[in-house]
């Protein structure tokens, strides 16, 4: 963990070069950087499957958030699990895996905001909203500003690496590297 | 030059998400409208016995005003101690079975009600006024802005 944070915050470099060679060999662990696709991969298509399955659950979810417009909350719902769904799937399957990364990141980094932003608030998230009783988990919007930080560092990884990608499928049908 | 690439391949990877959600949502029996009416917290459900719902803060201003009407609070005990509408009971949805008995005890069925949660986010006070209706009460409405609507407009609260 505390590596990955290295590759994410480089004013680490200055310090030593310890740590400078630490961050050069995670960002050129190719070994690593698979991992991190398939994790990070995995992780967006199995978030993705209910909010497709239900896409009026997840309007309302997204409304709840209290920060959108109402007109383009359906439009959010709609479109933010297929993003998720093939940026995911290019990561696993190795097509743009950096681009990809990119949009992860980015979604990430939205996420990111309106928790912390709702948290600031104090916004009542935990309001028995979404099945009756849930009103007992204060700390559930914590957890998941921590994993989706976890998630972005190692969104980091795959913009920053540098070197041969194993296992992309989108070199085999362009001779341009991918 | 990698930085035009990426955005390149952002923009096809972005496009074919677009294209997809749209065409998905359109031929999926559980598809959206693109621009949603967010006027209602309840999706669906029975259509008849529903009761009516009070769509603005305003509205439910007046009735509380006007006095009479005894405001159900459908959220935790928990909340409704951090704060509710003055004069308010509590009714949490998932007490209702266990606390209904002393409910109708208190209260005659043609009590005026009107029941709310925390927002229009929340189906609890949709729920909790269906479960009410059932239970005898004749005249139940939904204040659908809820706790967090009431408190935004300024109105009072214990």
């Amino acid at each position: 963990m505390c590596a990955f944070l290295l590759t994410a915050f480089p004013a680490g470099r200055q310090r030593g070069i310890p740590l400078s060679n630490l961050r050069k060999s995670i960002l050129s662990n190719s070994w690593i950087e698979l991992a991190t696709r398939w994790i990070l991969g995995l992780t967006f298509i199995y978030a993705s499957f209910y909010k497709i399955a239900s896409p009026d659950d997840f309007a309302k979810i997204v409304y709840g958030y209290n920060l959108f417009p109402e007109i383009f909350i359906n439009l959010i719902a709609i479109i933010i699990p297929f993003l998720e769904v093939i940026a995911g799937l290019a990561l696993i399957i190795g097509i743009y895996p950096r681009s990809a990364a990119v949009i992860i990141n980015a979604l990430l980094l939205a996420f990111i905001t309106a928790l912390a932003i709702n948290l600031i608030r104090g916004h009542e998230f935990d309001c028995g909203c979404f099945s009756a009783g849930q009103s007992e988990y204060p700390g559930a919007s914590w957890v998941m500003l921590v994993r989706d930080l976890i998630f972005f560092v190692l969104g980091m990884q795959i913009v920053l690496f540098k070197g041969h990608r194993r296992s992309c499928f989108g070199r085999l049908i362009s001779r341009h590297s991918f | 030059m990698v930085v035009r690439k990426t955005i390149k391949e952002i923009l096809i990877l972005v496009g074919v998400s677009v294209i997809l959600a749209v065409g998905v949502n359109y031929f999926s029996p559980r598809g959206i409208a693109l621009v949603g009416q967010w006027n209602t917290a309840s999706p669906g459900g029975a259509a008849e016995d529903k009761p009516a719902e009070i769509e603005s803060v305003a509205q439910a201003s007046e009735i509380f005003d006007a006095g009479a009407v005894l405001f159900v609070d459908a959220r935790s005990q928990k909340d409704y101690e951090n704060g509710h509408i003055p004069g308010a009971v509590s009714l949490p949805l998932d007490h209702f079975d266990d606390r209904i008995e002393s409910f109708l005890n208190r209260y005659p069925s043609e009590q005026p009600i009107v029941t709310y949660c925390s927002g229009r986010t929340c189906e609890d006070s949709h729920n909790l006024g269906r479960f009410l209706s059932e239970a005898g009460y004749t005249d139940v409405r939904i204040f659908i802005d809820g706790f967090s609507g009431w408190q935004a407009e300024g109105n009072p609260i214990e």
